[in-house]
């Protein structure tokens, strides 16, 4: 199910909520965790099944490894854990391209196993992979199947993040406050990102389709898509995060922020402690620091970091253009750790240029169908393939997707938020702020409703990963 | 306001919006068909292990939640508004309004269903005419033709569009009527051309084809409202239009027969006039095969115009020059089937299409 639709929105929430706060508290997981059923099984219902399955592993071997601490037989049940997870991920999510690669390079004609992507797996696993490493490193494990069922399949985080860790939020399964505050901030959370959604990132996710399907395609449409790709990704994943922080919260809970704008980052180095934060945090606290980190000399670390980077590629997708993409920060990041960091530190603005430019550059091969794809809009943007700089198709959508563009830009700084702070602080300005707050979060939830009646399917980009 | 109010505010009007959104969709009657769309709206998906079990019980119940929202024309209003006045979209949802006329964009030129067109007309030609037949091709351009290079959106080069079909269709003789259309000459709200606007275009078809025109035009205002196929689509809130029709001695005496359903249909269709879609008054609509039969003709001319929609508001208006004129629609019947209902010994061809069908080609059978 789709935050993003009339049925989640009218239907599945209210009776979710009236229900949740109906129950008393000792009901209430058991509550979320039907609800989350519910909601993961609308739209994957061939796969709930094997959700179940994980889940029931993941308790299990939980419970072993605690038991088993300390001895060797507690580090083969983690790695068991470990292994069976990372086989599931592997068996639906990259096997066809392996065998694909296999074939391509043995000439041998296996068959593709052809199986669907489950919706949200590599997020489920992941959690699933960090309970049980943190039990097997002395934390404790969840006795309560239900408690720890509810956190892995929970609907607003289940199948695109943030990749909430067990430990963050085990005291809260049992004991949650719930506040007329902490609802209208979840309330506030869930509308913005609502709107990242809905009025930004699905209007850009439509430039691309443009560009994608233009018969006269420009240079300057080249950049177009660049550019509109690039605050598409944005939106939709963090806009996704920010419906999922909100909802948690409306739900008594408080997850992890997920992003920190970004595309304000002065280096690739941080920009990935402002993108995609709980993914990034994982796969330091289990793959970079076991490997190492940076204790075992530089050329470990360079080393780490390349394991660390074609993971996180290939996390994104089976996929070469995924590969490369990891690749290419991989090398961003050695080049600056190496010599570049403290350059960018006394360049100003040339640096958030640099940045920007090379994860636009990333994101173009990210959401390429094929490498060839990729370079081919690469090379598009420097007048590769005797494009024309502009034509009167690329004018027009310029102009046509001048504003989502502008609001894209703003919006993915800290601008707006910056300004309402520093009115906040007048006390003029707050009771402004008080009041208008209600009456935009309202007319922005009948706009995006209007949206959502007009509209077709839209499904979040990072459901895939 | 203090933040505990604004608080207590949030939650309140949020609590009221899901939960009043959720008590409406579910117990507000639903319609069935949308008027403003003229389509049928999604039902209510029926409960099965099966459907669950595909999914498709899911999708369907997406489609009508969507479908079945309360108040759904006004959200679409807001929509609207919103893409085409805050995000200053220059469309919605493809259509666009310039002047205050809708269209829809109509590109680009799709080369190959211009070729599928011809080569469909050519099959007719050699299937069913001699030498004897004069066979004759005219294009009418859609309303883009008019408004979009005003108003910035991308088009067709429609001056190379029908070079390139009258090139394709080279067994026919072209005859350009381009030159005497304006945007005026379309309904506001509509596809279609207005029938009292095109009696020049009438003309200039008969002359071309060796025949002339009476001449005698009563013009009749309808009085129910039209609002065009684009105004649903659109979504925006523009005033209705009205639909005018000729009358004329030949067409007061002429009579239609509906092969489609085997019966005798008027050349306007008065309960059509204040149906779903009022357009279809001219001789029923979408209708496969129709004859036209003019008893006061001056001349035993007989014509057989293939045809799209366009056809069925200028075709009356070409009755006083012919004795009996037939339309077909190959969309919906194919050509293989005319030799049982259509004589072309001693008939002029007249194929006449708009863009919007030649650059879709695929609906011609």
């Amino acid at each position: 199910m789709l935050f993003s639709s009339i049925s989640f929105l009218y239907y599945f929430l209210p009776l979710t909520l009236a229900f949740y706060f109906a129950v008393p508290r000792r009901f209430k997981n058991a509550v979320l965790l039907l609800a989350s059923f519910l909601f993961y099984g609308w739209g994957e219902p061939e796969y709930v099944a094997l959700m179940g399955l994980a889940i029931l592993l993941g308790y299990g071997f939980g419970l072993l490894v605690e038991r088993y601490r300390g001895k060797k037989a507690g580090k083969i049940f983690c790695a068991l854990s470990v292994g069976i997870s990372l086989s599931l991920l592997v068996c639906f999510k990259y096997a066809d391209f392996l065998i694909q690669n296999i074939n391509g390079v043995t000439g041998l004609q296996l068959s593709l196993l052809r199986l669907s992507l489950p919706i949200g797996i590599s997020f489920y696993t992941f959690q699933i992979i960090s309970y049980t490493m943190d039990v097997y490193r002395g934390e404790q494990a969840q006795k309560n199947l239900i408690d720890l069922a509810a956190y892995i399949a929970m609907f607003p985080q289940l199948i695109a993040g943030p990749i909430v860790r067990y430990f963050h939020i085990a005291g809260q399964l049992t004991h949650r406050e719930y506040s007329l505050s902490g609802t209208a901030q979840g309330i506030r959370r869930f509308v913005i990102g609502l709107a990242k959604k809905i009025l930004i990132a699905n209007q850009l996710g439509e430039l691309c389709g443009i560009y994608r399907d233009a018969q006269e395609k420009s240079v300057l449409f080249c950049w177009m898509y660049a550019i509109g790709f690039m605050l598409h990704i944005y939106f939709d994943f963090s806009g996704y995060s920010d419906m999922a922080i909100g909802l948690g919260r409306i739900l008594g809970f408080r997850f992890q922020e997920n992003f920190n704008y970004p595309y304000i980052s002065a280096s690739i180095t941080e920009f990935w402690r402002r993108w995609h934060i709980s993914l990034g945090a994982w796969f330091r606290d289990y793959v970079y620091i076991p490997l190492g980190g940076n204790r075992k000399g530089r050329r470990r670390q360079l080393f780490n970091i390349l394991v660390v980077w074609l993971l996180t590629g290939l996390w994104h997708g089976a996929a070469w253009n995924f590969i490369l993409w990891g690749v290419l920060f991989a090398v961003l990041l050695t080049v600056e750790k190496l010599w570049l960091l403290q350059k960018l530190g006394k360049s100003g603005g040339l640096s958030h240029l640099y940045t920007l430019f090379w994860v636009m550059v990333s994101f173009v091969i990210f959401n390429g169908e094929n490498l060839g794809q990729a370079f081919s809009d690469l090379a598009g943007m420097f007048g590769g393939g005797g494009l024309p700089f502009v034509t009167q198709e690329t004018l027009y959508y310029l102009l046509s997707f001048k504003n989502v563009l502008l609001a894209g830009v703003i919006g993915a700084t800290p601008a707006v938020s910056g300004l309402a702070g520093k009115l906040s602080e007048k006390p003029a300005g707050s009771k402004i702020l008080n009041l208008l707050e209600p009456v935009a979060l309202t007319a922005l939830m009948l706009v995006m409703t209007a949206y959502l009646v007009d509209g077709s399917f839209n499904p979040f980009l990072y459901f895939r990963f | 306001m203090n933040g505990k109010k604004k608080d207590i505010a949030l939650c309140f009007i949020f609590l009221t919006l899901f939960l009043g959104g959720f008590l409406l969709c579910l117990f507000l009657p639903k319609e069935k068909y949308s008027d403003s769309e003229r389509r049928m709206l999604s039902p209510k998906p029926e409960w099965s292990a099966q459907g669950i079990g595909s999914g498709r019980f899911m999708t369907e119940f997406e489609s009508y939640a969507a479908d079945t929202f309360p108040f759904r024309d006004s959200f679409r209003e807001i929509k609207a508004l919103t893409a085409l006045k805050i995000f200053a979209k220059q469309d919605n949802n493809g259509v666009y309004l310039s002047d205050g006329f809708l269209s829809a964009m109509e590109y680009p030129m799709n080369e190959a269903s211009i070729v599928r067109a011809a080569e469909r007309f050519r099959y007719v030609c050699e299937k069913y005419l001699t030498e004897e037949n004069k066979v004759y091709l005219s294009v009418i351009p859609d309303k883009n033709c008019f408004l979009a290079k005003e108003s910035g959106h991308p088009s067709m080069d429609y001056e190379a569009f029908e070079k390139e079909m009258a090139q394709k269709a080279d067994f026919a003789e072209y005859i350009p009527i381009s030159d005497l259309l304006e945007k005026e000459d379309y309904y506001k709200t509509d596809t279609h051309w207005r029938q009292e606007k095109i009696t020049d275009v009438a003309e200039r078809l008969a002359q071309a084809m060796g025949t002339a025109l009476s001449g005698d035009y009563k013009i009749h205002t309808l009085e129910s409202n039209f609002y065009g196929v684009y105004y649903g689509q659109a979504a925006l809130p523009l005033p209705p239009e009205k639909i005018q029709y000729i009358t004329g001695t030949d067409l007061d005496d002429c009579t239609v027969y509906d092969w489609q359903n085997h019966r005798e249909i008027p050349v306007y269709d008065m309960e059509k006039a204040v149906g779903r879609d009022p357009y279809e008054m001219f001789l029923s609509g979408s209708l496969s095969l129709l004859t036209i039969r003019n008893p006061n003709a001056r001349a035993d001319k007989k014509l057989v115009i293939f045809r799209d929609s366009f056809g069925s508001s200028i075709a009356p208006l070409l009755v006083s020059g012919y004795g009996q004129i037939t339309l077909v629609d190959i969309r919906y019947i194919h050509p293989d089937y005319l030799e049982q209902f259509v004589d072309f010994d001693n008939c002029d061809v007249l194929f006449l299409y708009s863009t919007l069908v030649l650059n879709h080609s695929d609906t011609i059978k």
